[in-house]
């Protein structure tokens, strides 16, 4: 069972972190260098995690435990414009990321008002590339309650905020609602609104783990974060990628961020020290997401084995 | 505390959390927009249902151009006039104000904060910037931004001592406006 964790800490020595964890057969997911500080986001074998938080300690460095580790969640607002950014979408999108998430904000093109909000097959289809998704809506029940048609067809689960009080009946479609988060035009700094934060990421949390837990039903051939390795060793162009994750995990698979025409045979081709191929376990499709090349692994039920 | 005399906000239906959350939201721009202490009324009708949002205001009193005087210290020296700067926040609109009313070449600005005129003619009530028309500029971007996204059927009626904001997702027709008008009088003379 692979723990997830973040470790911040000073540049100094850091890849003795890295060499660890590799040793122990964990996974280095990010890596963010700001200035002098580095922020490492670790799989690490949860029998280990002792070794690791010694050195850690060692190195001055700080290790906390980031559940939403190695999984992609979008934030989805009505638009792009000024009524529903900066303030609640950011401070959404920061939480999620400070708690490991790899989180994309998405601004629906005419997801505004309450008759005429809509949303396209381009951006549901986007958004059902990530492992979960947060929508943002304001301080009215009722438009609330109407724009359901926005995430009626998404299959991965929602998490529906907004700012009235309302019961999850009211909801069908969504996973949970989070209350008291509406329109609001100033950051989120009092304890309350940090508490209502905190709530979203632990929802979040728990639609990852029903996600989990279907997928351990019929368990994927390899794990993504063996595929990200494999890939990063076999095709080094992904390292010149001007992303700042070159490779971005998903529960199910990983999105390679090298144009899909040029790379899909290479990223296919690759191979494990089982002799298996990656295109024989997983379906490598183009990303709605750019250029990029979305990979997909089969389950046990497909392909008939697990390594 | 309201710095604003009057505050009413009425939204139909069962939506109090959302008539509390507006009234935090439009103090909140106000604020950012430094309009809170030019807007003397506010009344602010919301229909969900419709769905329409209305907003009218009563200005206090109106606010003088700004002249050359509000931006520096006039004095009469040998030549002409010099203007000590004190408010840089207008310099470039006073010095283009200057430079078309006596022509650049009897303009100098020898240092940062002091500029000579070559003339006999006062310049001390050269009108700068009208502060009125920004003011409402101001209000109307305001407005735009505390309307919900989608009511894009907008109408701005704007007098020398109120405004009237009416935005809607539908079109607007004459109807709803003489109704909204009649609901906002109404909560005026509650």
């Amino acid at each position: 069972m692979l723990e997830p964790v973040m470790f911040t800490g000073g540049l100094y020595k850091h890849d003795l972190v890295v060499e660890l964890v590799e040793d122990l057969g964990g996974y280095v997911l990010q890596k963010n260098v700001t200035q002098t500080e580095i922020i490492l986001l670790i799989l690490i074998p949860s029998e280990d995690t002792a070794a690791l938080e010694a050195l850690s300690k060692e190195l001055r460095g700080e290790l906390v435990r980031a559940p939403l580790a190695g999984t992609e969640v979008a934030v989805v607002t009505p638009t792009l414009a000024i009524h529903h950014l900066p303030h609640t979408a950011c401070d959404i999108a920061e939480y999620l990321r400070r708690h490991g998430s790899k989180t994309n904000m998405l601004g629906l093109a005419r997801g505004v008002g309450r008759e005429i909000a809509q949303i396209n097959e381009y951006e549901t289809a986007l958004i059902n590339e990530h492992d979960a998704a947060v929508f943002i809506f304001g301080n009215f029940q009722e438009c609330i309650k109407k724009k359901e048609c926005l995430y009626r067809n998404i299959s991965v689960p929602v998490v529906v905020t907004g700012g009235p009080d309302m019961s999850k009946g009211d909801l069908p479609y969504a996973f949970e609602y989070v209350p008291s988060i509406g329109r609001v035009a100033h950051r989120a700094r009092k304890s309350t609104e940090i508490g209502t934060l905190d709530k979203i990421v632990e929802v979040v949390g728990r639609a990852l783990d029903k996600t989990r837990n279907a997928i351990a039903k019929d368990p994927l051939t390899t794990s993504p974060p063996r595929v990200m390795d494999a890939v990063r060793e076999q095709v080094p162009e992904v390292e010149f990628s001007y992303s700042p994750l070159p490779i971005a995990l998903n529960l199910t698979g990983c999105r390679v961020k090298l144009p899909y025409e040029g790379y899909k045979d290479k990223v296919a081709a690759v191979t494990f020290d089982e002799g298996v191929k990656l295109g024989e376990i997983a379906t490598i499709r183009p990303s709605r997401m750019k250029d990029y090349i979305l990979v997909r692994i089969l389950p046990n039920s497909e392909t008939g084995f697990v390594f | 505390m309201d710095p604003m005399e009057v505050f009413k906000i009425e939204v139909t239906g069962q939506e109090e959390f959302g008539a509390k959350k507006y009234r935090e939201l439009i103090m909140d721009i106000l604020q950012d927009l430094g309009l809170i202490r030019s807007i003397g009324k506010l009344y602010v009708y919301v229909d969900i249902m419709k769905p329409v949002f209305a907003v009218y205001g009563l200005l206090r009193s109106g606010i003088p151009p700004l002249t050359v005087k509000d931006v520096g210290d006039v004095l009469k020296v040998q030549g002409g006039y010099q203007v000590k700067i004190n408010d840089e926040e207008h310099m470039s609109d006073m010095l283009r104000v200057l430079w078309n009313h006596y022509g650049r070449e009897r303009v100098e600005q020898p240092a940062r904060d002091i500029v000579i005129i070559a003339s006999d003619a006062s310049p001390a009530d050269l009108m700068v910037a009208d502060l009125e028309a920004e003011f409402l500029q101001d209000l109307t971007d305001a407005l735009v931004r505390i309307a919900p996204e989608g009511f894009r059927n907008r109408r701005n009626v704007m007098t020398k001592d109120s405004f009237f904001f009416i935005a809607a997702e539908e079109s607007l027709t004459p109807e709803m406006i003489s109704e909204i008008k009649e609901k906002i009088g109404e909560m005026e003379n509650a």
